[in-house]
């Protein structure tokens, strides 16, 4: 079988805005960094390129033609798609997985602060004949899957706001953390409601930055890299469009996605063959709910371990060390790489103050947040 | 390159927006759904027989086992209840809201509808509370979503 390895990451950010510099001068500064890392050079080495990203985020129609010249994709095999990065690594791995490519860049960023109209946007992924007629901030849909989450499976809120209290924490030792906070579980019960039963505190802020990512297969990895990190097993679903048809309170998204990855990469316990799990927690209850639908736990258990430290860096399964959407940043479609980054750095022993010992096995989860139930996981492993 | 930056406004940008206007089309199911709301101020939906599902707002095909249910129009009432809600305290700008929403989705037949609740003090709103629209005047109504005003407790 032909294997895949992740040889080389880089990063800008993440920040909470970065005034300075345009989209194209933070992917440039992560590319630069990830090449360097991979061992690579762009223009030589790299047979195809692919970045993630949502046109409406980025504010350019046709978002891919700006795609090459900061990532030294000029005039080679570049595409883009409209979805997390995540996604992106995905397709990297079956380009490589086809045989027909050896070595493939994925790439996706954030410049939030650009956008003047973010709850508009999201607004307008709303469906255009049941729903966005009534208006509102569309975020009380999180506050209607939150509401059932919590009824469906005892889940209390004050274990919710202790991921926002975790996560926070978490991102003190992540450099590239745009939120670290020390704060209280009363401090975030105590932030006023915004979408009942979630608190402001409980929403994860946008946040600034690009990834870069450069994969690989087999044989090239071993010749470049001492540490590759292998892509053992990649899986996406999305749920029904419709509110009228999908599950309140369960990420199915999730648990098909798992499923399939976990078959890929042999994982018939989760709990125990993982190690490191980054996932999304674009809000604080969805931490939870996908912790339960990557099968790491029981369904409605996931908030008693937290509550039992088992979720810390230092517990028996650390979520989100980086600190999670919560401490590091929502940033938009780069989200995915952002968990698939800190799984890379854990693994490779090189995440400093928030090194999760022994992880061999690490699983990233992304979703494309409100309204959607779009999700992707990918297991990475230090073994080919 | 810049220190001390406190405002994003104070390096070179430009602002632009797009003015892109749609016109997004019912279809059939949605069409026979808001006349009915017009006509009649009811709901109606389409069956699968096969999954024993009924869908609410209606569709021409299911999509559970794909197959075509154009013709399965069944009425399923005014009343749904609420499966879940949230009490919106801030608009789509951001600013605090003067009278929070209530938001729910209540589930009628095996689907439901996304809407506002009033009528009703925000505290009373349950999980499992059986609710009715409050439809516009028949004058009124335009075959919309918004002919619904919003849902209250059911008498
Ligand atoms: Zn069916």
């Amino acid at each position: 079988m032909l294997e895949v390895a992740i040889i080389g990451v880089g990063w800008a950010g993440s920040k909470s805005c970065t005034p300075d510099l345009s989209f194209q001068e933070m992917v440039y500064e992560a590319a630069v960094k990830a090449y360097a890392d991979a061992n690579v050079n762009p223009q030589v080495d790299v047979d195809a390129f692919i970045s993630a990203d949502e046109d409406y985020w980025a504010g350019y129609s046709i978002f891919e033609e700006y795609v090459p010249d900061q990532l030294g994709a000029v005039l080679k095999p570049t595409w883009h798609i409209t979805g997390d990065g995540l996604h992106a690594l995905i397709n990297a791995y079956m380009m490589i997985r086809s045989n027909l490519f050896e070595v493939v860049v994925v790439e996706s960023h954030s410049k939030a602060s650009d956008i003047l109209s973010y709850a508009g946007i999201i607004q307008h992924a709303t469906d255009p004949v049941y729903v966005k007629p009534l208006g509102g901030h569309p975020f009380y849909i999180a506050g209607l899957e939150m509401r059932r989450y919590l009824y469906e499976t005892g889940v209390s809120e004050e274990q919710c706001a202790q991921v926002v209290v975790k996560n926070k924490r978490n991102a003190i030792f992540n450099p590239n953390a745009a939120y670290p906070a020390e704060l209280t579980v009363e401090d975030v019960l105590n932030s006023p409601y915004v979408f009942s039963p979630l608190k402001a505190l409980e929403v994860s802020s946008t946040a600034e930055g690009a990834i870069v990512m450069v994969l690989a297969s087999g044989d090239v990895a071993r010749r470049l890299t001492d540490v590759p990190i292998w892509v053992r097993g990649v899986g996406w679903a999305i749920d029904t469009p419709n509110l009228d048809g999908r599950d309140w309170g369960r990420a199915v998204y999730v648990e098909v996605a798992a499923d399939m990855a976990y078959k890929m990469a042999g994982i018939t316990n989760p709990r125990r063959q993982i190690h490191v799990a980054e996932v999304d927690d674009k809000f604080s209850y969805k931490e939870l709910q996908h912790v339960e639908a990557l099968r790491l736990c029981t369904r409605g258990e996931a908030g008693e371990l937290l509550e039992a430290g088992s979720f810390y860096v230092n517990g028996e399964l650390p979520v989100n060390p980086s600190g999670g959407c919560l401490g590091v940043g929502n940033l938009l479609e780069a989200c995915g790489l952002s968990r698939a980054l800190e799984v890379v750095l854990q693994l490779r022993g090189q995440a400093q103050g928030r090194q999760v010992e022994d992880a061999k096995v690490g699983v990233a989860q992304t979703w494309r947040g409100i309204p959607t139930t779009s999700g992707a996981v990918v297991v990475l492993s230090t073994e080919g | 390159m810049f220190e001390k930056l406190t405002r994003v406004t104070d390096v070179k940008h430009e602002i632009g927006d797009m003015a892109v206007v749609y016109r997004y089309t019912a279809g059939i199911a949605g069409e026979r759904f808001f006349l009915e709301i017009k006509e009649n101020a009811r709901f109606i939906g389409t069956q699968c027989v096969k999954c024993n599902v009924t869908y609410v707002p209606p569709r021409i095909y299911c999509e559970r086992c794909f197959e075509n249910i154009e013709n399965a129009w069944v009425d399923v009432g005014k009343r749904g209840v609420v499966h879940t809600y949230s009490v919106a305290y801030i608009d789509e700008n951001g600013k605090r809201l003067d009278k929070p929403i209530v938001w729910a989705f209540i589930r009628i037949a095996n689907g439901g509808l996304i809407h506002m609740i009033d009528e009703v003090d925000p505290k009373d709103v349950k999980i499992g509370m059986v609710v009715e629209p409050a439809f516009k005047d028949k004058v009124e109504r335009i075959g919309s979503i918004t002919d619904i005003k919003y849902f209250k407790p059911a008498s």
